[in-house]
């Protein structure tokens, strides 16, 4: 038996002894590393705290803040630097934001991270994007796209392409970021959105929101570029409250008129715009999914919508049936009485609806 | 003696020696694993998006916390309380009364003014009858449902059918979650379109102070009972849930605290009525989207945070222990076309096989290897020697893995603060050796014979 003669081995003992000793060993290392590195970390954090707090003061109320504070010596003083000073950009703007900015080229504070971002450890290198993503450097628009070509990793890449979202200046160097998604997999919406919400928020600041306009034309009729990232520049808009770009999303609901969900993003747009034509036409669209969105705005409209609503709430659609009972119960005497009618109707799903948003109404008065 | 019986006896030490070290070293793998997902969270967890969410009105998907609760009076209003108080741009609280009969309706109705409520609901997945629905005329996204008693999975399924929202958020009516918990499980839904379902930390709350539905100062409790499952629930969590997501295994999402796509729930008719209702429902998820062919993700969050109060007698952790043995064993049952079928890929690979053959057939054989010392030592067949060092080895890896589990704990999170309560963890991962194993051993065991009960028992609950 394998067992017996294992156990009547004097090795076999010998090799038991060992790995108690060493297990036990093990146990009171463990536990004294557990108690050393939190120790350090809580020392470490504390030290980063009121390095934190030193910068904040020194950038708000010194004009060379660099004479005043320490050159940083590891990871985390980097850290508290960077931290303090995307906090200062993202609260100030004009001397303070450009006097932070002159700190992390002085102190060198950007050469650590873009070393960082060359680490083999590809979260470490994701962490460096980030970082120098929210010091918004405009270094960082020659550094980053040098980076994206020597990237392997597309979880870097993405961050990438955010970081030089921060910084668009023109609608050239958004397409040209347009460009570079396009040579990703689609992520999602919502990060599409973001990266060109962030590039109309940098175009606003600057003055020149006018620039999106400009590339939103460039690309409608662009093959290249995919039609959920036209939708995704259309829901930035909406997002970001562009408000010069009526003319150009109504060119573009007229022309994707077979893309429900660019109608969709659309139609948001141009109802935060405060241009509401097209909603009375929208009410009777084949697609539930644009017929529901407009019903959202419906009580904003003038009467003519009416019939429309009363129409939507026979809908076989649960939520198209009690969106359209909320926008008549938001229309005021006439809607009401619309409801009122309704809540008899032998349709039971309508008269539910009505008699939901008749109640709605009478709380909220 | 029997030569067959010797042979048998032999053969046992054989199988309970290769158990014990193939349990170990997945054990230790799952840590290994997990402190490697826990440095990469630390790296890329950054605070700023999700301040992002609260600020932009565009960026997150709205909510629906939907909260089964039966017989919880003495909790409720505090839970509730503690989940109006959520960091959320936009969300509702679907409280589902399931025919409790201690007052839990009549305190509820109390406490937050509750009014009719006559919104149509789509009825999408079945449940017991709805008596009654309610408004709260203090919170208007407040929502209660008094139903007949139909169970959790059935409660839920009610909330799910009145919920307005196209994520949904299980908890417990014990449970307090951080103010931005959802927040941080919501915002993955935002950033990865196959995100289907996801789960935070559960810890437990006995032994905290809790002031006005927020746990305020965190400590370990006085009675080693619960000090023990907070050992326990650092370790499923921190080393189990997230050395599984690593292996993208992940099939237990806690019933206290996960948050789904609702539009897959619905998919596959919502939950099942059964007592292990939470790991049934991801298992199905899983099974439903690699038969379907749709790409998706199922995983774990170490830092969204519901805090949880565990049993504090031995009678109901023995009930609570008893309950999830036979939840699992009917999952797996209700679940067995995934068994060891390469058509399921690594869930069925790693996953399944583990909750196999480490959690189901792991407790029979321990007390196999339990019960052959004094029949061997009577048969005059044990090598004492062997024995004592063998359990000596077996107890000192334990605690070297439980030691490991802190030590994630505190090298992110540092939840608990003292060096008095990490080390009183550290002496708790040898305590948990010398009898409480075993007695959870002996529940596992006695479910596996009584798997077929449905019935989950009734749970004392201390007011927060």
């Amino acid at each position: 038996m394998f067992l017996t003669r294992l156990t009547s081995s004097p090795h076999f003992y010998t090799f038991l002894y060992i790995a108690i000793c060493m297990l036990a060993a093990f146990n009171i290392f463990e536990v004294l590393f557990l108690l050393v590195h939190k120790r350090r970390v809580e020392k470490a954090e504390a030290k980063k705290e009121l390095l934190k707090h030193r910068i904040t003061t020194a950038v708000i109320t010194v004009t060379d803040p660099s004479e005043l504070l320490p050159a940083p010596k590891d990871s985390t003083d980097h850290e508290a630097y960077s931290e303090a000073v995307a906090s200062i950009i993202g609260s100030f703007q004009g001397e303070v934001a450009e006097r932070a900015i002159q700190l992390i080229y002085k102190l060198k504070i950007d050469r650590y991270y873009q070393r960082l971002c060359k680490n083999p450890v590809w979260y470490k290198r994701a962490h460096a994007v980030d970082i120098l993503s929210a010091l918004k450097l405009t270094r960082n628009r020659d550094f980053f796209p040098d980076l994206f070509k020597t990237e392997t990793s597309n979880d870097v890449k993405y961050r990438i392409i955010y970081g030089l979202s921060l910084l668009a200046r023109d609608q050239e160097y958004i397409y040209s970021l347009c460009k570079l998604l396009s040579g990703l997999p689609y992520l999602t919406a919502k990060y599409t959105e973001d990266v060109f919400f962030n590039a109309i928020t940098a175009l606003k600041g600057a003055g020149r929101e006018a620039e999106f306009k400009f590339f939103l034309k460039r690309i409608m009729a662009a093959p290249e570029i995919l039609t959920i990232v036209k939708r995704d520049c259309l829901s930035a808009c909406h997002a970001a409250g562009c408000e010069q770009m009526d003319l150009i999303v109504m060119e573009y609901y007229w022309t994707f008129q077979d893309e429900p969900e660019v109608m969709i993003a659309c139609i948001k747009s141009l109802v935060s715009m405060g241009d509401l034509a097209i909603l009375p036409s929208v009410l009777r669209h084949k697609d539930w999914r644009v017929r529901l969105t407009a019903l959202k705005s419906a009580h904003l409209c003038g009467p003519e919508v009416l019939p429309a609503l009363k129409d939507s709430l026979h809908d076989t659609n649960y939520h198209l049936r009690i969106n359209a009972a909320l926008a008549l119960a938001r229309f005021g005497a006439e809607g009401r009485a619309i409801l009122r009618g309704e809540a008899a109707s032998p349709d039971k799903f309508a008269a539910d609806a009505a008699r939901y948003a008749l109640g709605s109404a009478e709380a909220a008065a | 003696m029997n030569p067959a019986l010797i042979t048998a006896a032999y053969w046992l030490q054989g199988v309970i020696l290769l158990y014990f070290l193939a349990i170990n070293s997945t054990y230790t793998l799952l840590i290994l694993f997990a402190l490697k997902d826990i440095i990469r969270h630390s790296y890329l967890s950054t605070s700023s998006g999700a301040r992002r969410l609260l600020t932009a009105d565009a960026y997150y998907k709205p909510v629906s916390v939907i909260v089964p609760a039966y017989n919880e009076a003495a909790v409720i209003s505090s839970s509730v309380r503690s989940l109006l108080n959520l960091h959320y741009p936009e969300f509702e609280i679907i409280v589902i009364n399931d025919g409790s009969g201690d007052g839990t309706m009549a305190r509820l109705k109390e406490d937050f003014k509750l009014g009719a409520y006559t919104k149509p609901v789509r009825l999408q997945v079945p449940h017991a009858a709805i008596k009654d629905i309610y408004v709260s005329a203090d919170y208007p996204n407040l929502l209660v449902v008094d139903k007949e008693n139909g169970g959790k999975a059935d409660a839920i399924n009610a909330g799910i059918n009145i919920s307005s929202y196209p994520l949904f958020c299980s908890i417990d009516a014990d449970s307090l979650l951080e103010p931005d918990a959802i927040l941080k499980a919501s915002k993955l839904f935002i950033e990865d379109d196959e995100l289907i379902a996801t789960g935070g930390i559960v810890r437990v709350m006995n032994g905290c102070r809790v002031k006005d539905g927020a746990v305020i100062d965190i400590e370990l409790p006085k009675s080693t009972l619960e000090t023990i499952q907070v050992l326990e629930y650092t370790r499923a969590f921190l080393s189990g849930r997230t050395g599984w997501n690593f292996l993208k295994s992940l099939l237990i999402i806690s019933g206290a605290f996960g948050v789904f796509r609702k539009d897959m729930v619905l998919a596959i008719k919502g939950y099942r009525k059964t007592v292990g209702e939470d790991m049934d429902l991801v298992m199905r998820l899983h099974r439903h989207c690699l038969d379907s062919k749709i790409p998706y993700k199922i995983f774990f969050v170490p830092d969204p945070v519901c805090w949880t109060q565990v049993p504090f007698t031995l009678k109901m952790l023995r009930r609570q222990r008893n309950r999830w043995h036979r939840g699992l064993i009917d999952c797996l049952i209700n679940n067995r076309a995934m068994i060891l079928n390469p058509k399921y890929g690594a869930v069925s690979l790693y996953g399944i096989s583990y909750f196999l053959f480490v959690e189901v057939l792991g407790p029979v054989i321990e007390l196999l290897g339990y019960l052959s010392i004094p029949i061997l030592y009577l048969a005059g067949l044990l090598n004492t020697r062997f024995v004592l060092l063998f359990i000596t080895v077996a107890i000192l890896w334990g605690i070297s893995i439980n030691i490991a589990t802190i030590f994630l704990d505190t090298y992110n999170f540092r939840r608990y603060k003292k060096n008095r309560d990490i080390l009183r963890l550290c002496f708790i991962s040898v305590v948990e050796f010398l009898g409480y194993r075993q007695l959870t051993l002996l529940e596992r065991v006695r479910a596996s014979f009584s798997f077929r009960e449905t019935g989950w028992g009734t749970q004392k609950r201390q007011s927060h």
